[in-house]
C-alpha cells in the first residue's frame, strides 16, 4: 500500500522528467515561507519552481520519510487518486468542475502533503515546492495527462 | 572474567526490559501522530489525539482532544475512513 502511494506521486513528480534538461540542474531551493510559516502559494513561485527532478533520489527519500505514517500515505493516496479520477472526468467531459477548481484542489492538496512533511523533512518538502509546477503542467495537459497511468 | 560477563550479560537484559515499554510508547505516540493527520485531512475536529483503542488489524478508536471519538480503519477498498462515534 505504501509503494502504491509512492508510485502514485512520483508518477505526479514525474512532470518534471519531461522537461528539458538544463546544462546543470540546480539544487532545490527551500520553500518561500510568509511570517505565518505557510508556504507561498503557487501564483507567487519563482520560475525555480519548474526545476527537474531527481526521480531517484526522490524515490528513495519518500520511501525513507518517517514524517508521514502509514495511515496518512494511505489517506494522501486517496485523496491523490480522488484528484486523478475528476482531472480524468474533466478531460471526458463529464466533471462539472472547471480548470480553476481543479487548481484550487490541486494547491489544496499540495498543501496538505507539504504540512505533513515541512516540519521533519524540510529536504523532501523543498523539493515537492520545486516541483509543484512541473506536476501542475503534467495534469492540466490533456496530452501528458493521458500517458499517466493509475 | 566470568564476573564480567555476568555483568555485562544482566546490563543487557536490563537494557532490554527498558527498551521494550519504550519502543511500545514510541509506537503509540507515532500512532496518535497518525491518526491525528488522518483525521484532519478528512477535514474533522479533533486537535489531538490522546488515546487509541485498537479493535482490529488497522481499525482503531480514537479519542481526541475535544472528545471527539472517531472509528478510524482500513476499508476493502484500501480507503481509509473515519467516521464519527457516539
Amino acid at each position: 500500500m505504501e509503494v502504491a502511494w509512492i508510485a502514485v506521486l512520483l508518477l505526479l513528480m514525474a512532470g518534471g522528467a519531461h522537461q528539458p534538461a538544463p546544462a546543470s540542474t540546480p539544487a532545490p531551493k527551500p520553500p518561500t515561507r510568509q511570517t505565518t510559516g505557510t508556504v507561498t502559494p503557487p501564483a507567487a513561485a519563482s520560475p525555480s519552481a519548474t526545476a527537474p527532478l531527481d526521480l531517484d533520489l526522490l524515490e528513495q527519500r519518500l520511501r525513507a520519510t518517517r514524517s508521514i505514517g502509514f495511515f496518512t500515505k494511505v489517506t494522501l493516496k486517496n485523496q491523490i487518486d480522488d484528484l486523478l479520477d475528476l482531472f480524468r472526468d474533466y478531460y471526458r467531459g463529464k466533471a462539472k468542475v472547471t480548470m480553476k477548481d481543479l487548481r484550487r484542489r490541486f494547491d489544496l492538496l499540495m498543501m496538505k502533503v507539504l504540512s505533513l512533511l515541512q516540519d521533519e523533512d524540510q529536504e523532501l518538502a523543498s523539493a515537492i515546492v520545486a516541483s509543484r509546477e512541473a506536476i501542475w503542467a503534467l495534469l492540466a495537459d490533456p496530452k501528458a495527462f493521458a500517458t499517466l497511468k493509475g | 572474567m566470568n564476573r564480567l560477563a555476568v555483568a555485562l550479560a544482566r546490563s543487557l537484559v536490563a537494557a532490554a526490559l527498558l527498551a521494550v515499554p519504550l519502543l511500545a510508547q514510541q509506537d503509540e505516540e507515532a500512532l496518535k501522530k497518525d491518526l491525528t493527520a488522518v483525521i484532519a485531512l478528512h477535514g474533522l475536529p479533533c486537535g489531538k489525539v490522546v488515546a487509541v483503542k485498537v479493535q482490529a488489524e488497522n481499525d482503531y478508536a480514537a479519542t481526541c482532544e475535544d472528545r471527539n471519538k472517531y472509528h478510524v480503519y482500513l476499508n476493502a477498498e484500501g480507503r481509509v475512513v473515519v467516521e464519527k462515534m457516539k
